[in-house]
């Protein structure tokens, strides 16, 4: 009984000392508390980042349009409404960046022969960021997009009028008229084409439900690969073929893979630099204080308990600049991915324990050198200044 | 005179006694530059780096004949007259053969690879008399004019081209599509310099079963992985081909490639054998350019639009920076015969990455920065704090405040200085060792990362001295050599 009341004295009395050291000595606190709240900012925010920066790239990454390619397995097939409601729902919703139909038909203009697509404008702004347009995207139906080389051979131009003629599968003869709103070009096969809406498409040869193939786009960082997703989209499809477009895909995995390390790097060097920091500030202001430890060592403190104390001094230190630390490095991670990437990111609770832990433990052991040195230093020899 | 000699006098003893202290500062300050060092080593050099890495997507731009999309309207139209084959995927098709730069397009293969044998057939028809009537020499380019792409005001950025010229042979009862390109061909320029060039460096993505293809044998040539399937061809295989003109080779088959594009439907030789087989010596259809450069801005775009639009000043800075327009410009300025265009997929995302990238890192090494001369300044300011009872006596034995921060500061800039330039030596370490792990290759340090690594030392060691300074030059000397 004796015993515990005397622990818990002691107890009291240590936790005593620890805050009155801390606010005997606030701007010596102020100091050891800025370099640890730095080092845990620091931490924070890249660690963020480095969760983050890979992700948005992927997306960054996905300008350069689809690296799945739809088609039907047989030669000459073409692919209904069907397959491709089976393959989107095979797709994980997070990962598709977005899915294109195409449908390409043999057309006529003022009896020249031209190759129509019907497409969807608002997917192919997603797969095919890279589209340039003059004039405007179509909005109405009855409005098309001709390519720049089309629109240099014809002199068609936004406004002016376009009428598309040709026979559909039962060799009946069809017309109709389309406003051009705008001229794509892109530096390839896009720039001879003709581009209308589907559903134009679709009434003008009175054949619906059925396209050539879809484009696909979808991002791969953190979650399915590509191989799987194609593999899902053929085994909830059959009878599609979800080819990758490698060239798209191998390119996208070595740069995305020298960038990602590129950040891990940067982030390692970064955060060794930081904590190394970090450790020097505490081990400057446990060294100063070495004429204290002295003195308490010759009113008769035990070197233990003289260690006790400035670990515990250092924990708490550790702990709180861990928390500020936590709350400035999810600005800093903010602040990075806002400027860079125009987007918020979601910040990873789960990292803020371990960035108090981590500081609490580079505070801790950074003070545990100089700590030992001065209780190991015999106490005549510090008070003396040695 | 004899202040002077004080002053230095007691400025080699602190700096000798308190070795501990003015080394921890040191170690500070260093830690600090060699980050500073580091992150604006990788800064400077990563956009360079980067864009070496993009340019495994392949060409960015374009160049074809000036009138061949008219041309090719008009061949077309022959076509699908004489051929009468109204379906649809056999037009696709054969639109993308007439328009050579849409072969390597990922959209046409996709689709193309898929249907190839359905298509074939119906191309046969069409194909067979079309080339000899419609395409005239206007249709191609002079192969001996190319090296010229070498020669505009940006050759240096211009990292890899390659000529193709397409024909379609009769290989077994098929009619496949041969290419000839230069596989790794060194050309001399009138310059004195020689360059390499080629295909093989532009296709990074293909993967290739066998030997390489060999500008110097003509008789051996890539097959395509899909082709290779069909007809039981490996690397050693033989292959007759015949070509629209009756002429007739054996080929070695040297390797197998897989592109997961139309590409793998066809042969790949060199330029010689597609020359002779199509009839058109000294011709090539296209030529596929990759260029390093920088990420478009709003001059960029307008000039692409209309280059006489910008003024005198604007167009110096436009044809002086490596945008893709003004790349493309001077090589239609130095081939009049020829029309470039940027391959939008690959330059627009080039842009757009580069532009990221590059943002990403400049803001990180900010506040990285930010980060380190505030630790700096911290250390700095604790280290001034605890010498209040040595500057107390000092105040005490009558030195004036000027005296006492020239002292302190001067202990902290020699410290500073030394643990600086060690800290600039760590930092030029690290960044090799980045990128080397990461790139591959040596970062190009940059000159001006020393002015401003100095720069840094100094501005944070006194900016951070300066608050504790203040706070000491209060002291009362009284209260400090008190005990308090």
């Amino acid at each position: 009984m004796a015993g515990k009341g005397t622990r818990a004295r002691n107890r009291a009395f240590g936790l005593k000392m620890v805050l009155w050291s801390l606010f005997r000595r606030r701007s010596r606190l102020l100091v050891a508390l800025t370099g640890v709240t730095i080092g845990a900012t620091v931490l924070l925010g890249l660690i963020t980042l480095c969760y983050d920066i890979p992700k948005q790239l992927g997306r960054e990454f996905r300008s350069y349009g689809a690296n799945m390619v739809l088609v039907k397995d047989q030669v000459g097939g073409r692919l209904s409404a069907g397959d491709l409601a089976a393959a989107r729902a095979a797709l994980p919703a997070a990962q598709l960046v977005g899915l294109t139909p195409f449908r390409y038909e043999a057309v006529r203009s003022h009896m020249l022969p031209y190759t129509a697509v019907g497409t969807g404008f608002e997917d192919v702004r997603r797969t095919s960021p890279f589209w340039r347009v003059e004039g405007l995207w179509p909005g109405a139906p009855g409005e098309a997009l001709v390519g720049v080389d089309v629109s240099t051979a014809t002199g068609l131009g936004p406004g002016s009028l376009l009428t598309l003629e040709g026979r559909d599968s039962r060799q009946v003869r069809y017309e109709k008229n389309f406003t051009v709103s705008g001229v794509v070009s892109t530096g390839s096969v896009e720039d001879g084409f003709i581009y209308v809406s589907l559903a134009d498409m679709e009434a003008m040869t009175g054949e619906s439900g059925l396209v050539d193939l879809a484009e696909v786009s979808l991002t791969t960082s953190g979650g399915q690969s590509l191989e799987e997703m194609a593999g899902a989209v053929q085994t909830a499809a059959p009878g599609v073929e979800a080819r990758l477009v490698v060239r798209v895909t191998r390119s996208e995995e070595t740069v995305m893979g020298k960038l990602t390390w590129l950040v891990y790097l940067v982030t390692l060097v970064v955060l060794t630099l930081t904590m190394i920091c970090v450790s020097t500030t505490m081990m400057t202001v446990v060294i100063e204080r070495r004429k204290e430890i002295g003195l308490k060592k010759a009113l008769g403190a035990e070197s233990r308990s003289v260690a006790r104390e400035f670990l515990g001094e250092g924990l708490l230190l550790g702990v709180l600049g861990g928390l500020l630390g936590s709350a400035a490095g999810v600005g800093f991670a903010r602040i990075v991915s806002h400027s860079v990437f125009g987007r918020g990111l979601s910040p990873e609770g789960h990292l803020v324990p371990v960035t108090v832990a981590v500081s609490a433990a580079v505070t801790v052991l950074a003070s545990l050198w100089p700590v030992r040195r001065a209780v190991d230093v015999e106490p005549a020899a510090v008070l003396r200044g040695e | 005179m004899r202040g002077v000699r004080v002053f230095f006098k007691m400025l080699i003893r602190a700096l000798a006694r308190q070795k501990r202290k003015h080394l921890m500062i040191a170690f500070t300050v260093g830690l600090g530059v060699s980050l500073a060092t580091a992150m604006l080593g990788v800064m400077f050099d990563v956009g360079d780096k980067v864009n070496q890495e993009l340019k495994s997507y392949g060409a960015n731009l374009s160049v074809v004949p000036k009138g061949a999309s008219m041309l090719g309207d008009l061949y077309q139209s022959r076509e699908i007259d004489s051929g009468a084959d109204g379906k649809a995927n056999g037009q696709v098709d054969g639109r993308a053969d007439g328009r050579a730069s849409g072969r390597a397009d990922g959209k046409a293969n996709g689709r193309a690879s898929g249907r190839a044998d359905g298509k074939a057939n119906g191309r046969v028809s069409g194909r067979a008399d079309d080339g000899t009537i419609s395409l005239d020499d206007n249709d191609y380019l002079p192969e001996d004019q190319l090296y010229k792409i070498k020669m505009i005001f940006w050759a240096y950025n211009i990292v890899d081209f390659a000529p193709y010229l397409t024909v379609e042979v009769q290989a077994g009862d098929q009619t496949v599509p041969l290419t000839g390109t230069w596989f790794n061909r060194t050309i001399n320029l009138p310059t004195g310099e020689s360059v390499t060039t080629g295909m093989m460096a532009l296709k990074s993505w293909w993967t290739l079963n066998g030997a390489p293809g060999d500008d110097g044998a003509p008789l051996k040539a890539l097959v395509g992985s899909e082709l290779a399937k069909r007809q039981n061809l490996a690397p050693g295989s033989r292959l007759s081909v015949k070509g629209p003109n009756g002429l007739s080779r054996e080929l070695t088959v040297a390797g197998v490639f897989h592109s997961g594009g139309e590409e793998d439907n066809g042969i790949v030789s060199t330029l010689a054998l597609a020359q002779e087989l199509a009839d058109r010596p000294g011709l090539v259809q296209r030529v596929e350019v990759s260029a390093l450069t920088t990420p478009e801005n709003e001059l960029a775009r307008r000039a692409a639009l209309n280059p006489g639009s910008l003024s005198r000043v604007e167009w110096d800075t436009w044809y002086c920076t490596a945008y893709i327009s003004s790349i493309a410009y001077q090589i239609e300025e130095i081939l009049p015969m020829v029309r470039v265009k940027p391959i939008l997929r690959v330059a627009q995302s080039e842009g757009a990455i580069l532009e990221k990238t590059q943002l990403m890192i400049v803001i990180l090494t900010i506040l990285t920065l930010l980060c380190s001369a505030l630790a700096i300044s911290n250390l700095v300011t604790a280290n001034v704090m605890e010498r209040s009872v040595e500057i107390g006596l000092m105040k005490a034995l009558g030195a004036s405040g000027l005296a006492i921060t020239a002292l302190v500061l001067a202990e902290i800039l020699v410290a500073s200085c030394f643990g600086g330039l060690a800290g600039y030596l760590v930092g030029l370490g690290l960044a090799q060792l980045i990128g080397l792990t990461v790139f591959g290759s040596w970062v190009a340090v940059k000159l001006a990362v020393i002015p401003i690594g100095a720069l840094m030392v100094l501005a944070v060691s006194l900016a951070g001295s300066l608050p504790a300074l203040r706070a000491l030059l209060r002291l009362k000397p009284t209260e400090v050599l008190h005990g308090r």
